[in-house]
């Protein structure tokens, strides 16, 4: 699904964020990416999300080198992906169930099959009771459950999560990570930025460890 | 890079079937009926997104009237110079089509020539095929226009014999100056005729000064078009700068650029309408508020002049004019701005 080949990624010229990366996703697989803050974790997830490009390598998500992507086609590309980030990205002044049904909006579904994929994505992370609600008036577990579901509200093939359960207490965050983990169960390429290390250690899936925008440790590979 | 958009499908469907299978995925049609299904589709989605958004930025015209009213308030003040300009030339025009009507040839037969001659040299005249019409005007006839014109009635009572010759008013079918010119000279070679006269010169002065103010009006028009564009791209301006964030997020879930412009394009057209719109209200009451000092003015010259208005077409195509340029303005705003946005 995801193989970064060679990959480097210098910001200013001089300040190398990235270096030396070789490694592959395979589809329906579920990995987490730690290292220390700093290490590259974000910026590996911004080239995946092609918000920049790589200044060394390629990456290659589902067999296309997504440099190579013309400026026009960004926007599709980045529709196939699902993606949470750790400050949830809503929009405050619309009601949890428009900030879900955003993505949908954007790629022209048709407001009576929106609404239906709205509210199954809601339930699926047991918000539907506050679909009228507006994000402020909600906690930071929910918000982010909010960002969960309108990343999975078009059934992407490839979730990316930075820092989902940055700000989080263990329990809740525990939560958010078995949501992940049903995403994946069916068939949902997961990646998820964390450092949240006895959290993941838990959870048995494949780590990623960037240290220096190096690759250092690549574990629980199947 | 081609623009092709054959890869984005290609990686669209390599991306879609390693998801597990939704209900609409399998409710989706295959083959070549779903082409054209899924492009109906699209089109629909595109009409659906189109008229949200003209709503959308209405109710947030609607939502600060005072502001909003103020922007299209300098939008119709930079639009009704102009189109003043332009109705004044257009009822200009008109006067110039009476102007055509009054340019004539005067030809003065020599002093011996009498009335039986005069009738001749009329007919011949008329006979030319560049003449509309002739009309003679004895020698009385011209001593008595001359005394009305002039108010001298006592000293030229004193004159013993009639010093004015009989004349003949031509009437050209081609008022072309160079035309008359040419008529005068055929006229001039007639036997009997003294000398003839082309009152052109004023005609031409009158012209050239219409020609003027139009290419005046034209240049006005087009700085205060500018005006409008600059005005309706600094507002948009801000109202994207507010809607940065807004504008960040969809980004990042896969607007594509249209899709951001597409509001804001809206609201630069309901700009320009109701600038245009309020621009036509100041031009009726402007009307309203000159045509009595100018219908006292003609009559004082003995003439009637209405004001000019704006008809149908007009009011079409200066609210047309207001919209595009509102719509332009706004795109050139968005554009420029979306180049230096980058979501985070």
């Amino acid at each position: 699904m995801i193989a970064f080949e060679h990959v480097g990624k210098r910001y200013g010229g001089r300040f190398e964020a990235l270096a030396h990366l070789n490694f592959r996703i395979a589809r329906g697989e579920m990995v987490f990416l730690t290292g220390h803050s700093g290490a590259g974790k974000s910026s590996l997830l911004r080239l995946v999300m092609r918000l920049e490009k790589p200044s060394r390598g390629r990456v290659v998500v589902a067999g296309h080198d997504i440099a190579q992507l013309h400026a026009s086609q960004v926007p599709f590309y980045r529709r196939q992906i699902g993606v949470v980030f750790q400050d949830h990205q809503l929009l405050f002044d619309r009601s949890i169930f428009h900030n879900v049904s955003l993505p949908l909006e954007i790629q022209g579904v048709e407001p009576r099959e929106s609404a239906r994929r709205v509210r199954a994505a809601l339930d699926k992370v047991g918000l539907l009771h506050r679909e009228k609600a507006l994000p402020i008036e909600l906690s930071g577990g929910e918000q982010q459950r909010v960002g969960i579901a309108r990343a999975v509200v078009n059934k992407p093939a490839l979730l990316l999560a930075d820092e989902p359960t940055g700000n989080l207490d263990p329990q809740l965050s525990a939560d958010i990570m078995a949501l992940f983990e049903d995403f994946n169960r069916i068939g949902t390429t997961v990646m998820i930025a964390s450092h949240d290390l006895a959290l993941i250690a838990r959870l048995r899936h494949r780590i990623l460890r960037l240290s220096d925008g190096r690759l250092v440790a690549d574990e629980g590979a199947v | 890079m081609k623009p092709s958009t054959t890869p984005k499908r290609r990686q669209g469907s390599a991306l879609n079937t390693s998801a597990k299978k939704t209900a609409v995925d399998k409710a989706a049609p295959r083959g070549a009926r779903s082409q054209q299904t899924r492009f109906v589709s699209r089109l629909r989605a595109w009409g659906r997104h189109h008229r949200s958004m003209a709503w959308d930025s209405f109710q947030r015209l609607v939502r600060y009237p005072i502001g909003n009213l103020l922007t299209m308030l300098a939008i119709a003040i930079a639009l009704v110079l102009p189109a003043a300009l332009w109705l004044t030339l257009d009822s200009a025009r008109l006067l110039d089509a009476e102007l055509d009507e009054s340019a004539t040839l005067t030809v003065y037969l020599e002093l011996a020539a009498d009335e039986a001659q005069a009738l001749r040299i009329e007919e011949a005249v008329n006979a030319e095929q560049s003449v509309l019409e002739t009309q003679l005007i004895s020698a009385e006839q011209g001593m008595a226009d001359f005394q009305q014109a002039l108010g001298l009635d006592d000293a030229l009572a004193g004159l013993e014999n009639n010093p004015l010759p009989i004349s003949i008013v031509v009437r050209p079918a081609n008022v072309d100056p160079a035309a008359m010119q040419q008529l005068a000279n055929t006229l001039e070679a007639f036997s009997g005729v003294d000398e003839v006269r082309v009152d052109l010169a004023w005609v031409e002065r009158l012209r050239n000064l219409a020609e003027l103010g139009r290419r005046v009006a034209l240049a006005l028009g087009v700085l205060f078009g500018l005006g409008v564009l600059l005005v309706v791209g600094n507002t948009i301006r801000l109202s994207v700068e507010s809607r940065r964030r807004e504008i960040e997020v969809v980004m990042l879930i896969g607007a594509t650029h249209a899709f951001v412009r597409r509001p804001f394009l809206y609201s630069g057209a309901w700009y320009g309408l109701g600038g245009g719109l309020l621009a036509l209200g100041l031009l009726g009451v402007g009307n309203h508020w000159l045509s009595l000092p100018v219908a006292a003015l003609a009559a004082s010259y003995g003439a009637s002049f209405s004001m000019p208005q704006l008809d149908v077409t007009g009011s079409t195509i200066l609210l047309s004019c207001s919209t595009l340029l509102g719509w332009l303005g706004a795109w050139m705003a968005v554009t420029r701005h979306l180049s230096s946005m980058r979501p985070r």
